[in-house]
């Protein structure tokens, strides 16, 4: 229905933001629904897009997050391929060797020069460059030379300033070295060794310092302290080249923004000097629940595999409205219906109730209680706390609550009665026979499987002006049967009274005729 | 206007029958025309370089400006070793050697396209303007950048398709040979 556009249906996550169902997930142990922004994003694997490879996070983040074997194009950000040539050997190495040199050099030439005589038997001999297929650049346009073999051996183009970069990193993975020292230097005395007899002294280190100094040692172990050269701020900028003024600018030869922040390491500012980059590599994610972590999305490992190991979309477990149609325009203060087309995704059966009022809080939700638990250890140190070191796991951050936003602004009117949503039961779908019509409720306009749609009534706020969203919001009561149990003995699956908000985009109001 | 077609096909050039041909066209020797290629030649005759290749769904037109009449003289001249790729329209003033016309681009009227130039896929050109040589025009934002390294050649492709095309179509018989044509003179 709504292709490619902006779902008019939006649900109200547990974090308070509005999302299509398409993009929420359901953790089952909550249970509740959860956004990309209320989950924790881990990395479960990385992988080339290109070449399908996997690779283990050590080694990506020895290689920089980047493709061994893959470049991306400079000039256009597509993918390089390597392309073959053949190219006739002389069998002298020296005269092999100088069209080759003549050619780095930038030369646009064939990759050896016809002058060079062959020999009596002509051999041929495979060569690489690589070449892009959108924007035809190719390793050739810029001097590289062809190489041998198709991966593997392409030089890193090394900036100006790489050893002053290399030193910083030094620099400053001493720095962390030495900060992670201290930390445990630091915890060591928070927390002594127990030891059969207490001892005093031994909490402050004061004999060992104190034996230090009538050795006549320093106080401490001098530390070896990281040391760098600091950079020298100049205010001599060299001039601009002499024909800079004179001479017509060649915009072909400027490099774009988007070239220049590919290449980060040098920037350049010359169509020359762009060079293949290697290209980035892709992760898969896993998300996980922030407040049980339980995982909600869990890919397979493979990179050339799409499916998942664990995955709890929303869809798969919150029944989802669909909007079909208002049945008159809309006008402020005019009273409309609209249907809506509600559908089960699961194999229970759901007890449906549309409610203009916050339902009151059910005390099933036990979570709550584990909740707050698991919260308290991060600030079990005050003195932790003040110096910024949190001892718990990254991923059980604290959620963020916030109030949903109400922003419906037509008055519903209140279904008369709950109704039933059957189980999907995908054999249904073929069976001859149709379903004996039973007593329904008036608003049910039509039923099949586990698909209903119904009328709901509504009217536009007076105060609406021409042209304007209406925005219907209400509560959607729904029982779930949760299969998984919290607690470690074996049970029955339990049924949840769920509710989630939702938000449905009607339409625009009609224009006043006046 | 002339009133019939006037097609000339050079001896070793390969012209479908199921092409869509109107007007003065020469095709010179070594070209290959697949079959629902369109060249029109409404508003002068066009003369084809040596080698070109003409895909399918792609049309190659001279057409009249309005208010324009039949000129013999207004000739669209094609140079050699140029591809233009399935389903591209070209429109141009004039053509030089050893360009590419990459699928579903547009090169408009008044451009004129010089040699070793690349018109990547879906690309549009209007407007009166001149491609300096080696260009090559890529991309959503259709960037302009200058090849430095030639474009490889077409010889392979254009074996291959004078190779296979008979098997599977008709063509269109050669009827001129320059060399005959100047012993009957």
């Amino acid at each position: 229905m709504s292709f490619m556009q902006p779902s008019p249906v939006k649900y109200a996550c547990s974090c308070g933001i509005l999302n299509p169902i398409n993009m929420l997930f359901f953790c089952r142990h909550c249970p509740k629904l959860r956004c990309g922004f209320c989950v924790t994003h881990e990395i479960e694997s990385h992988f080339c897009s290109n070449c399908l490879e996997n690779i283990p996070s050590t080694e990506a983040r020895h290689k920089k997050n980047c493709c061994a074997n893959c470049f991306d194009c400079p000039c256009c950000q597509h993918t390089l391929s390597a392309r073959a040539s053949t190219v006739p050997v002389v069998r002298k190495s020296e005269e092999a060797k100088e069209p080759k040199d003549g050619e780095s050099k930038g030369e646009a030439s064939p990759p050896v020069p016809a002058s060079s005589k062959p020999s009596a038997v002509p051999t041929t001999k495979k060569m690489y460059y690589l070449s892009c297929l959108s924007c035809r650049w190719t390793t050739r346009d810029v001097g590289i030379p062809d190489q041998g073999v198709a991966t593997g051996t392409w030089p890193d183009n090394e900036c100006l300033y790489q050893a002053r970069f290399n030193a910083l990193v030094e620099y400053f993975q001493a720095v962390v070295l030495q900060e992670k020292q201290e930390k445990l230097e630091f915890m060591r005395r928070k927390a002594p060794k127990q030891h059969k007899f207490p001892s005093l002294t031994d909490r402050t280190g004061l004999t060992v310092s104190l034996i230090r100094r009538q050795i006549g040692w320093n106080d401490k172990a001098p530390k070896a302290k990281a040391v760098i050269a600091p950079a020298e701020a100049t205010a001599e900028v060299e001039g601009l080249p002499e024909n800079i003024f004179t001479e017509p600018l060649n915009l072909r030869n400027v490099t774009t923004i988007t070239q220049r922040h590919s290449q980060p390491a040098d920037q350049p500012t010359a169509v020359g000097s762009l060079y293949p980059q290697r290209r980035s590599l892709w992760i898969k994610r896993s998300l996980r629940c922030r407040q049980c972590e339980h995982n909600l999305i869990k890919p397979e490992y493979h990179p050339t595999s799409i499916k998942y190991r664990i995955q709890h979309f929303a869809s798969y477990h919150v029944p989802e409205v669909v909007m079909v149609r208002c049945e008159q325009p809309l006008v402020a203060g005019k009273s409309n219906a609209i249907l809506l087309k509600l559908t089960n995704p699961t194999i229970y059966d759901m007890t449906i109730r549309l409610l203009t009022a916050s339902p009151p809080d059910d005390p099933q939700l036990s979570t709550e209680a584990t909740r707050v638990a698991k919260e308290e250890p991060i600030s079990s140190s005050p003195l932790l706390k003040a110096v910024g070191i949190t001892l718990s796991r990254q991923n059980s951050t604290r959620e963020v609550k916030r109030d949903v936003i109400d922003v419906s602004n037509a008055e519903i009117v209140p279904l008369e009665s709950e109704f039933v949503l059957n189980q999907r039961d995908d054999s249904k779908e073929f069976d001859e026979d149709v379903q004996l019509s039973t007593e329904e409720p008036k608003f049910i306009v039509w039923r099949k499987g586990n698909k209903v749609l119904l009328r709901l009534q509504f009217t536009p706020a007076d105060e609406l002006p021409g042209l304007a969203d209406v925005i219907l919001g209400f509560y959607m009561q729904y029982t779930y049967v949760n299969t998984v149990n919290n607690a470690q003995e074996k049970r029955e699956p339990t049924t949840h009274v769920l509710h989630s908000r939702v938000f449905i985009t009607a339409g625009a109001t009609e224009q006043k005729a006046n | 206007m002339p009133s019939e077609n006037r097609i000339k096909i050079l001896p070793k050039a390969v012209v479908c029958e199921e092409s869509n041909l109107r007007g003065d066209i020469t095709f010179s020797s070594g070209c290959v025309v697949h079959p629902s290629a369109t060249v029109i030649a409404d508003a002068g005759p066009i003369i084809i370089g040596e080698n070109c290749i003409i895909e399918e769904y792609a049309t190659v037109a001279h057409r009249l400006e309005p208010g324009a009449v039949w000129d013999v003289n207004n000739i669209l001249s094609i140079g050699t070793h140029n591809v233009f790729e399935v389903g591209c329209q070209v429109e141009a003033a004039k053509i030089g050697d050893k360009n590419v016309f990459e699928s579903k681009c547009f090169v408009g009227r008044g451009v004129t396209v010089s040699s070793g130039c690349v018109v990547g896929a879906g690309i549009r050109i209007h407007g009166s303007q001149r491609l300096p040589e080696n260009t090559i025009v890529y991309g959503e934002q259709g960037l302009q950048r200058e090849a430095i390294d030639k474009q490889g050649s077409q010889t392979l492709q254009i074996d291959f398709l004078r190779k296979v095309l008979p098997n599977y179509h008709h063509l269109r018989k050669p009827n001129y040979d320059p060399k005959k044509a100047r012993s009957v003179v």
